[in-house]
């Protein structure tokens, strides 16, 4: 150090700068008044969980079907699930009791990692402050309920990214659904096409029976029985095969029918066909 | 020239003396009363006002808006902090010094405001007139480490010991180069008294001419900072009120990372307070010495007098709170090796100087001295600045630093 | 001007006896420092402002620092409660304490003339002329004082540096 300090004296140049850009510029005074003002949240910023529901009501639209997972995964154990039952007593998948306790979850995004139907996600609200400590913090399912649209405003490219995912879901779904009824259909045909043709060779047969019956019935008949029979015999037992190889396919085309209005049932009546993305 | 002010208010004392002209007796006392009291008082408001202004200061260098809730602007704040101070429990511990823990901020207060009697506000406005004033106001200072020591260990707390042992040692270390600084003033001016001093700032022969732009100069440059050892003397003068003051970066003492608030610990509440206001008011007295040695004192162009004077030390305790917000807080064997080792030496060079610019001022005239001094005077103040700051440089082993204390 | 001498004077004498009175080190240290603090006011009423300001920013702002140092480094500082004031072979202590007391003040008192107050009515000295003095007639005491004192600084300096080579 010399007399004049050079160094200090930068250093005090520095902060004069800040001192006097403070009272015009904006980055030279990032605070915001706080209760009156608000900074905006970085949309990849995750306080507590919420539950994601579409469309316009929040019991019938929302994702969740209390599948238990996100309770299980989380560490704290702070997700206390009760799966709700219809009038006659048979569960339905949709929780009744959906508890977050806020001062125990960690947010560490576990039950969001294992949600198999997109439907918890991370909140971005942090004014959760109560004069109740125990009760005041627990948040209950109407309360963690909330639309897609005010996902889609606090985290929007996390909401686009499951919008996709749910939308190629329903495309694949809708693919496989498409090449089942297409086995089926052909499966159909196959049974018709093999009942035509035993029909055609049933008609056959008898008529190279008919044909050959009155020449020689007689000496024929214990060697042409037998000797017949094993063609006939043979020609019948492919017909058989073929004819008992027809009903399989039925049952099953037949329960692919029978779950999916089942499956439509369950959904909302309102809701187009989205089905269970099994 | 237009210290109309100043004679103002000395006549409105003398009216309000006048008054009692027939009860002698009360009239000492109503002398006594405004002599001391309005000063107090002012002062204190200006202990308010002044730790509304470091608040805000530094917050707006630190890039923040600072307290704006309280008050417009958050003028109230020194309100509510006093409020607050007062409302606090007093809490002393059990096996301290009772006594002593309740005398350490007293004999704090009562140096700094008898400090602040001996500035001269204005032309005849001094509390104190004495013939050696600076003298006193150095004797009165070094009490500040006899309340600094006492309300250390009076605490019967390590950390209070060790903060008060370092605070106690860095006053006293502190306290020569600040009165060899004052040395070369007092030299030049061939007086102790305050009045004298500044009266030795002002260029009488430029100031008896009727010339305007003359008589404008005469108050300016007569000031002792404009003089090569005045100039350095500054320099080490604020530096070592700084340290005296404990103010940054010299806060080792009381900083709340270092030492939990050092000999500070144990006081709570309304002694707190007192220290607070002791510590600003003795800085405020020790800018108000560093404006009379240096800076002129009252002495200006335009609007000489009383506001004047109070303008010159608001400027440098601004100047002493910009400091605060941009400088580290020195290590405390870099501070004391700061006063031993550079400080001191670079002192007594500069009496030296003084010296030898007096003798050529008397043989060459103003002019040559002033080229010439500032030459060759600065010339041997910065060359022995570089050579002392080379030589307490720490050991380096090919240009990389060596740590002596690290293994 | 004598109710504020035996005023000052009452401090210092009881600044001395608490200070070999005080059983705590700290208190008896500090009470010394009021009795140099009562000497400081002495001194004014003499009107040698000069060296009531040495003696204050000296005495009491090194020297007591110095004391008080020296304390902090010893670890009894409430000193054992059988050795008071009172205790045995007081009476002996007295009786020299007294009878040196006397040999000081008896002659002092008899043989003070009446003529220096007067001639103090216009003798107001200012630290100029106690400058001037030290220059001209003293500036060998001057000279042989301030050796003594970088002698001084300068062993202290040694001998501290010394140690810390250990």
């Amino acid at each position: 150090m010399s007399l004049i300090a050079k160094g200090i004296l930068q250093g005090m140049a520095i902060t004069a700068k800040n001192f006097i850009q403070s009272y015009y510029k904006k980055e030279r005074l990032p605070t915001v008044q706080y209760p009156e003002e608000k900074s905006t949240v970085n949309q990849f910023t995750r306080n507590i969980p919420f539950l994601v529901y579409d469309g316009e009501d929040a019991i019938d639209g929302m994702r969740c079907t209390a599948c238990k997972l996100c309770e299980k995964a989380c560490p704290p154990q702070c997700i206390y699930i009760i799966k709700d039952t219809d009038e006659n007593g048979k569960p339905i998948k949709r929780p009744e009791v959906f508890d977050i306790d806020s001062s125990v979850c960690m947010s560490c995004q576990l039950c969001v990692e294992v949600c198999p139907f997109e439907s918890i996600r991370m909140d971005s609200e942090f004014e959760l402050s109560n004069e109740n400590r125990f009760e005041g913090l627990l948040i209950n399912r109407d309360e963690l309920l909330k639309s897609n649209e005010y996902y889609h405003e606090i985290h929007p490219i996390e909401a686009q990214d499951t919008d996709d995912r749910i939308a190629a879901k329903i495309a694949e779904a809708e693919a496989k659904k498409k090449a089942r009824e297409e086995k089926a259909r052909l499966a159909a045909e196959a049974k018709k096409a093999d009942a035509v043709m035993k029909n055609a060779k049933v008609a056959a047969v008898t008529e190279a029976l008919a044909a050959k019956a009155p020449a020689a019935e007689q000496i024929q008949e214990s060697e042409a029985k037998t000797g017949v029979i094993k063609p006939e015999a043979a020609a019948l037992g492919t017909t058989e095969k073929s004819a008992t190889k027809a009903p399989p396919p039925e049952p099953v085309s037949k329960d692919d029918q029978a779950s999916t209005p089942q499956t439509k049932e369950s959904k909302a009546p309102g809701e187009d066909s989205e089905p269970k993305i099994f | 020239m237009n210290n109309f002010i100043d004679y103002k208010l000395i006549e409105l004392g003398q009216w309000a003396v006048g008054l009692f002209n027939d009860y002698p007796v009360v009239q000492i006392l109503v002398h006594l009363l405004l002599a001391t009291l309005p000063l107090a008082l002012a002062f204190m408001a200006a202990f308010g006002f002044s730790t509304w202004l470091e608040r805000k200061g530094l917050a707006r260098i630190q890039n923040r808006p600072g307290p704006n809730r309280v008050g417009i602007f958050g003028l109230l704040q020194p309100l509510a902090d006093g409020i607050k101070m007062l409302l606090k429990e007093d809490i002393v511990p059990d096996r301290s010094d009772k006594l002593f823990h309740l005398l350490a901020p007293v004999m704090l207060m009562v140096p700094a405001f008898i400090a602040i009697g001996f500035l001269p506000l204005g032309d005849g406005l001094m509390s104190l007139p004495l013939d050696s004033a600076i003298l006193f106001f150095f004797a009165v200072g070094s009490l500040n480490t006899i309340a600094v020591f006492m309300a250390g260990w009076s605490s019967r707390n390590k950390y209070s010991l060790l903060g008060g042992m370092r605070a106690v040692a860095q006053m006293i270390s502190y306290e020569i180069p600040l009165v060899l600084s004052a040395v070369t003033v007092i030299m030049i001016a061939g007086s102790l008294s305050a009045q004298e001093i500044v009266a030795s700032q002002q260029i009488e022969s430029w100031l008896a001419s009727g010339n305007l732009v003359k008589e404008f100069f005469g108050q300016i440059l007569g000031w002792h900072i404009f003089k090569p050892w005045g100039f350095a003397g500054f320099i080490f003068f604020f530096v070592a009120a700084l340290a005296e003051a404990n103010r940054s970066p010299f806060d080792l003492p009381e900083a709340d990372s270092e030492i939990i608030a050092g000999h500070l610990t144990e006081y709570s509440g309304f002694k707190y307070a007192i220290f607070f206001m002791a510590e600003y008011i003795s800085a405020f007295a020790i800018s108000g010495i560093a404006v009379t040695l240096f800076l002129g004192g009252w002495s200006g162009p335009v609007i000489a007098g009383l506001p004047w004077f109070i303008i010159k030390i608001f400027s440098l305790f601004a100047v002493m709170i910009w400091i605060r917000g941009t400088l580290p807080r020195l290590r405390v064997d870099q501070l004391m090796g700061y006063a031993w080792k550079f400080l001191l030496p670079l002192a007594i060079l500069n009496i030296f100087v003084a010296g030898f610019y007096y003798f050529s001022e008397q043989q060459f005239g103003g002019l040559t001295t002033f080229i010439g001094g500032w030459i060759i005077g600065f010339a041997i103040l910065q060359t022995a600045a570089k050579g002392l700051s080379r030589l307490n440089k720490s050991p380096t082993i090919n240009g990389k630093r060596v740590y002596q204390l690290v293994e | 001007m004598t109710v504020a001498f035996y005023i000052l004077a009452a401090i210092a004498v009881l600044g001395a006896v608490m200070a070999i009175a005080l059983r705590n080190v700290v208190h008896a240290v500090f009470s010394v420092l009021l009795f140099f603090s009562a000497l400081a006011g002495l001194f004014i009423l003499l009107l040698a402002e000069f060296i009531a300001a040495v003696q204050i920013l000296v005495y009491i702002g090194s020297v007591g620092i110095l004391m008080l140092f020296a304390i902090m480094l010893t670890t009894k500082v409430t000193g054992d409660p059988t050795h008071n004031l009172l205790s045995r072979g007081w009476a002996w202590g007295a009786l020299v304490a007294g009878a040196l007391l006397l040999a000081f003040l008896v002659p002092l008192i008899t043989q003070t003339q009446s003529e220096t107050i007067s001639k103090l009515s216009n003798f107001n000295p200012s630290v100029k002329d106690l400058g001037m003095i030290l220059m001209d007639p003293y500036f060998a005491s001057m000279g042989v004082i301030a050796l003594l004192l970088t002698a001084g600084l300068i062993a202290a300096v040694v001998a501290a540096s010394s140690a810390s080579e250990e």
